[in-house]
């Protein structure tokens, strides 16, 4: 019993880090950025599902107005900042490190722009759902309705991903543009189009990432680093490069780190991750599901 | 250009000459900056040498900071070690931390390396509060000792402070200027403009990277304990991600392959959160506008310098007119 319940929670809170790992890999493919912005993202859409719920009380309102908001700043981020990086910076130095210090000051603004106007203070969100465990016969187990509406809404999220991304004109845009961007404009793919609609769905992925994890933690403008990194790890057991990828390393992580904190030791799930993360780069750097290219580009 | 070694080193007393002057004759507070400003330098010249030359990126060095820090600390407070030797040793922690990680490293590019010093940045400091004999949340104190007789009785603790680190700051400058303009900075060179063509004039890649992170680890450390120094506690709290943005940003600004930018980098990051407190002073003083004002303006900097300025503030071009050829 205790193992099951821990292997469910392992499964409620490794699809979220599997939702944030699909927003950085779907940026990934399409842009060549791993997005440390997403945090900063994914706070602000929270802060505003925040206001929601503040006002109305209704969480199911928080969620998609957070996804909007997700994806209006997702686009924002790349036509104001990817695009005329990309224009600008062709060589160089900074070639490389150009996009990572770019997301991060971007992380920057936006978390302190939000702790301008929230405050720094930690806020709870309620949850729609109890947070309490189930109840069978007399033991309670910690896995809880909402823990269970997190794994349903993740699932929902996926599968709308595999729909869009295999069976619409879309998604073959999406998947074109960024396997081979010269080759998918010669073919009428409006690329910079395609790349901004991926950061703007990334932008919600993380947005919904934001509102199902925190009413089990609180909300301050830096609660989502943490997932940021475990979402980043995901991505690379997964392979940075494949969605399915990114959906079981959150998985993987999420189980395991579980376990981890139920059977050895609440200290350890941190390095724990730090050491899965630098084992996968070493042992098997193209991840589990990664193409056999390597990790230079 | 490279400087001949006597004639920056020269230079280099010359600003230590200056320094003493300018120590004795600004406020306490003031002098207190300079020790900060001297650290960063420090810092920033760890970033400078890891990324600028060898061409890897680090969102992690506050954690190799509070690797330093925590070395020089519990060396004094469990082993009484002389001030100078836990400096010594925070040095050799880092590096050996450095080392294991640039191992790791070495294997890594860009965004990989990134994620993987981020993540380092994020949990590193927080895993003093999980174990006791690091001190938890309320930290250790670290008390260097006060200073030396000779020096009078009212030479105050901060100047004490502002000598240590800027001497620090003095010499590390110095190493490092020479270390880059050796064989090794124009390996690490050649490896970042042209991997392929430095390995085949056989430059061993591998080697040559972990080197880099080793070396940049340990100078991190360095300025890691001079921060707790001038703090006398260590603390988690005393190296949050923004410490190892800040350090990246002062790196950036001023032009990640100049190492006379650290100078330029260190100050202005300093600088930020005072210019940031008067302009909230003016904009009504909200405890949360100013509290987050300093972190908006260097991010701010941040996106504008790698916009519109990517190889750093060109700040040499102002004062000089002699166009000096960029790496």
């Amino acid at each position: 019993m205790r193992l099951l319940s821990t292997f469910l929670i392992g499964v409620s809170s490794g699809s979220i880090y599997s939702l944030m790992a699909l927003a950085l890999v779907l940026v990934w493919r399409s842009t060549r950025v791993v997005n440390f912005a997403q945090a900063g993202q994914a706070i602000a859409s929270t802060y505003l599902g925040y206001l929601v719920i503040t006002h109305t009380n209704n969480y199911w309102l928080a969620l998609p107005v957070a996804m909007v908001a997700g994806a209006v700043i997702g686009a924002l981020a790349d036509i104001a900042l990817i695009r005329p990086l990309n224009r600008r910076i062709k060589s160089g130095p900074v070639l490389e490190i150009a996009p990572v210090i770019a997301t991060l000051g971007l992380l920057g603004l936006i978390r302190s722009l939000v702790g301008m106007i929230w405050g720094g203070d930690l806020k709870q969100y309620r949850a729609p759902v109890s947070i309490n465990g189930f109840t069978f016969g007399h033991t309670t187990i910690p896995f809880s309705r909402f823990n269970l509406l997190i794994v349903f809404t993740a699932i929902v999220v996926m599968v709308i991903f595999a729909f869009v991304f295999q069976r619409t004109g879309l998604g073959l845009a999406l998947r074109a543009a960024a396997f081979q961007p010269e080759i998918a404009r010669l073919a009428g793919v409006r690329v910079d189009l395609v790349r901004t609609i991926g950061w703007a769905i990334a932008g919600a992925t993380g947005a919904i990432a934001g509102v199902l994890v925190t009413p089990s933690t609180s909300l301050s403008p830096n609660s989502l680093d943490l997932l940021l990194v475990l979402g980043f790890v995901s991505a690379v057991i997964g392979g940075l490069e494949s969605l399915i990828g990114a959906v079981i390393g959150g998985l993987i992580l999420g189980i395991g780190l579980a376990l981890i904190l139920e059977y050895v030791s609440t200290s350890l799930a941190f390095p724990a991750a730090f050491v899965v993360l630098i084992l996968i780069l070493i042992v098997k750097p193209a991840g589990l599901f990664g193409m056999k290219r390597g990790r230079d580009a | 250009m490279r400087k001949s070694r006597i004639k920056l080193a020269l230079e280099l007393i010359a600003i230590a000459i200056a320094l003493f002057f300018l120590g004795n004759s600004v406020s306490d507070f003031r002098v207190y900056e300079g020790a900060t400003v001297a650290l960063y330098v420090i810092a920033i010249c760890s970033i400078i040498l890891l990324t600028g030359y060898s061409g890897q990126i680090s969102l992690g060095h506050g954690a190799l900071m509070a690797v330093g820090a925590y070395a020089a600390v519990l060396a004094r407070y469990y082993w009484h070690t002389s001030g100078l030797l836990s400096l010594i040793i925070a040095v050799l922690a880092a590096a050996l931390f450095g080392l294991f990680l640039g191992w790791a490293a070495a294997r890594l590019r860009g965004p990989y390396l990134a994620g993987t010093t981020l993540a380092l940045a994020v949990g590193l400091p927080s895993l003093a509060n999980q174990f006791h004999f690091l001190g938890g949340e309320q930290g250790l104190n670290f008390d260097i000792g006060a200073p030396p007789k000779f020096l009078g009785s009212n030479f105050s603790t901060t100047k004490w402070y502002f000598w240590i680190c800027s001497l620090a700051a003095l010499i590390i400058f110095w190493l490092v200027y020479n270390l880059l303009h050796s064989r090794f900075g124009r390996q690490w060179q050649a490896m970042r403009s042209a991997p392929v063509s430095a390995a085949i004039s056989g430059i061993n890649i591998a080697r040559s990277k972990v080197l880099a992170f080793t070396i940049s680890s340990g100078v991190a450390g360095l300025a890691g304990a001079l921060l707790v120094m001038t703090l006398n506690l260590v603390t988690p709290s005393a190296f949050p991600l923004s410490l190892s943005f800040a350090i990246v940003t002062g790196a950036v600004l001023a032009g990640i392959t100049r190492l006379g930018g650290a100078v330029v980098g260190a100050l202005i990051i300093v600088a930020i959160p005072d210019i940031a407190d008067q302009i909230a002073i003016k904009a009504g003083g909200v405890e949360r506008v100013s509290a987050n004002l300093p972190g908006f303006i260097t991010s701010l900097l941040l996106i504008l310098t790698i916009l519109f300025a990517p190889n750093g503030a060109n700040i040499g071009k102002f004062m000089s007119l002699r166009k000096k050829k960029t790496s």
